[in-house]
């Protein structure tokens, strides 16, 4: 246990390290990017009609929020801010703090994609399992030809075939959204329904794209394992064929716990082509309409999320994999 | 319970798998063994006959690619893919053929009835779990309700062999020596009180001491338990030390066979001479050992009519390059060569 603690205690002070090293280059990254929030408001209200002076005072009503004062001056009261999760207030959104913001789109963002991970790995490792068994049959080709195929489409054209064949072709989901405005939310049938319906096209397109990677990678993991020794030995000494089962499925599937909490961690930041397509108001929309509306803020804040998100993974990963692995374990002790 | 030695051969599979009788003999008849390449079906082993007596351990030398390790599968009847047993029959005390078992009663009989020994540099433990949870998984595979008893069984073991029971069983592979390793798959090939026990290079990357140790366990726990014994090794040294009977292998043949000391000291087939010659002594100069002038045959090049021996044989006759040597048997004594009659020297 102690072990455990103390690997856990070194992973956190690095994961600091890294996050304090993020923060600072996306502050400076963002702030160099060329144009200025105010002045797009500013001409945008002139455009609407307003009054040079009138449009002046407004932006500086509105934006009188805004931090002034030197570059090292704002990156100081930034990294200060950070320490009490203050992540600053946003500009697209007046008055409205970048955590707020966050928080409102990662939950149309996290659910979704884990379940499309989560289903992806289920059915990817099994099926990868059946792959590499049968693999010299007919089945075993087609499992690792249907690997192959999905995992060579881009995740972009996968979404837009679902919506032309499952919302244009054959209309049965609704592929704009996360929910009908027709229903009143809260926590009654219609309204869940429907948020169940909406989720369907960018969630199955979550796992479709995942899919094939996780029988690939399967695949070829139980072909190694069945390759060793212990196997065969196994066999030898006449253990059942459901032991022996297991013996293979837990080796095979170790190194693909690995990739799947990284995958996990990367969940924040991957679904920014999807959301688009199916505006799904999640963080990758959230991003995309960041950046045109030069939301630095919000875009130093989604940066700082998705790095940490990523950071913990790697932590996850590395204490599970200690737990399920004993050669990890006591390579800790050794040392 | 006693089987009489002079059991008629079972022709048939036994219904059940009997109770294991102490030291059963084994009748390998005809045994030829093929693996499918793109050069069609070839033989690794041909037409091999070797009688296990009961209570006796015998020996099995050859080089790589011999076919030795197939034959020792072949106990099993455990030929992996792309390979199987084209004809023959393994005929085991209380089994009846193994060529003939399949399933469920194949699986019972491995483990149960006839216990194998890897290779100590290769791993025969899952490097998940523990040794303590393998031996209960295996305890599980063979219906043993008594789990308490077969892990005091197993330390019972592991202590004959000189080991701390309880911590192994508590360690991972990882944590073992070679040593350790090896007396470890020992305990698991008995521990189900195995009686025929096939050792597969028993000794082979374990160093002088641990080999030394690993053959006198392997000569005291099979005297004490009772066993039949089948050593595989290329190592003359190895059935010299341990072996009552040995047999010497080449090309997928057995080409000849005998008491071992008698093998040894007086050799008849010219590759057994050959091989005996090519060991460097311990006293006395480098060069009196002489290696075999050629190389072994591999799957694809051993000939497919005459002797298998022949291309580096200095006895090599006409006959040789188109009639395969009989197996001809002189007292205790089999010899396949043309070239050396049997009677000749006896």
């Amino acid at each position: 246990m102690t072990v455990i603690a103390r690997r856990l205690a070194g992973h956190l002070a690095r994961g600091l390290v890294m996050i304090l090293v993020v923060a600072t280059i996306s502050f400076f990254i963002v702030n160099n990017i060329p144009g200025d929030p105010m002045a797009a408001r500013y001409e945008k209200l002139i455009e609407g009609g307003m009054s040079p002076e009138a449009a002046a005072q407004a932006v500086k009503v509105l934006y009188g929020f805004q931090p002034t004062g030197s570059l090292w001056q704002q990156y100081t009261d930034y990294m200060g801010g950070l320490l009490h999760l203050d992540l600053g207030v946003s500009v697209s959104r007046p008055g409205t703090p970048v955590l707020d913001v966050l928080g409102e789109a990662a939950k149309w963002t996290v659910l979704p994609v884990l379940v499309g991970t989560l289903l992806s790995f289920l059915v990817g490792v099994i099926l990868g399992v059946f792959a590499a068994i049968r693999r010299t049959s007919k089945l075993g080709d087609a499992l690792a030809i249907s690997g192959s195929l999905l995992h060579g489409i881009p995740q972009y054209v996968l979404a837009m075939l679902l919506v032309v064949i499952f919302a244009t072709l054959i209309p049965i989901l609704p592929a704009d959204g996360p929910v009908d405005i027709l229903f009143e939310p809260g926590f009654n049938a219609g309204y869940i329904g429907s948020l169940a319906e909406h989720a369907v096209l960018p969630v199955v397109t979550y796992a479709l794209s995942a899919y094939g990677g996780w029988v690939l990678a399967m695949k070829s993991s139980v072909v190694t394992v069945l390759g060793d020794d212990f196997i065969l030995a196994a066999e030898l000494r006449g253990m059942k064929r459901s032991i022996v089962f297991r013996y293979i499925a837990r080796n095979a599937i170790l190194p693909l716990f690995t990739i799947l909490a990284l995958s996990l961690g990367l969940l924040l930041g991957g679904a920014v082509f999807i959301e688009k397509i199916f505006n799904y108001p999640g963080l990758g929309l959230m991003l995309i309409n960041g950046v045109n509306d030069r939301d630095y803020a919000l875009m130093s804040g989604a940066f700082l999320l998705i790095t940490g998100a990523v950071i913990v993974a790697n932590i996850v990963a590395d204490l599970f994999y200690s737990t399920i692995d004993p050669r990890v374990r006591s390579g800790e002790e050794a040392a | 319970m006693a089987q009489p030695e002079t059991a008629p051969p079972q022709t048939a599979p036994a219904p059940v798998p009997a109770p294991v009788t102490p030291a059963p003999g084994v009748r390998i008849d005809g045994l030829t063994v093929v693996y499918k390449t793109t050069a069609g079906e070839l033989p690794a082993v041909r037409d091999v006959s070797l009688t296990l007596e009961p209570g006796t351990i015998t020996g099995i030398v050859g080089e790589s690619g011999s076919g030795k390790s197939t034959l020792a599968l072949s106990l099993l009847n455990a030929v992996q893919p792309p390979g199987r047993i084209a004809t023959g029959s393994v005929e085991i005390d209380g089994l009846g053929d193994v060529v003939g078992l399949a399933g469920e009663r194949l699986r019972k009989a491995r483990g149960a009835h006839i216990g194998y020994v890897f290779q100590a540099a290769q791993n025969s433990l899952n490097p998940l779990k523990t040794v303590g949870k393998q031996l209960l998984d295996l305890g599980r595979s063979h219906g043993v309700d008594d789990l308490r008893g077969l892990v005091r069984e197993a330390k019972e073991l592991l202590g004959r062999m000189g080991l701390d029971g309880a911590r192994v069983l508590d360690s991972h592979q990882h944590e073992l020596s070679g040593g350790m390793r090896q007396r470890v798959g020992i305990m698991l090939a008995l521990v189900l009180n195995a009686h025929l026990v096939v050792l597969d290079e028993p000794t082979t990357a374990l160093d002088m001491i641990t080999q030394a140790n690993i053959l006198k366990i392997v000569r005291e726990v099979h005297a004490e338990r009772g066993l039949t014994t089948l050593v595989i090794t290329h190592d003359i040294g190895v059935v010299a030390e341990v072996a009552d009977r040995l047999a010497v292998m080449y090309g997928g043949r057995l080409v000849e066979q005998g008491p071992t000391r008698e093998v040894l000291g007086a050799p008849r087939h010219p590759y057994t001479r050959g091989l005996i010659q090519a060991i460097p002594r311990l006293v006395g100069d480098i060069d009196e050992a002489r290696a075999l002038p050629g190389r072994p045959p591999t799957l694809a090049t051993v000939p497919k009519q005459g002797c298998v021996f022949r291309e580096r044989c200095a006895l090599r006759m006409d006959i040789c390059e188109t009639d395969d040597p009989a197996a001809l048997a002189d007292g205790p004594r089999i010899v396949a060569c043309h070239a050396v009659g049997v009677k000749e020297r006896a």
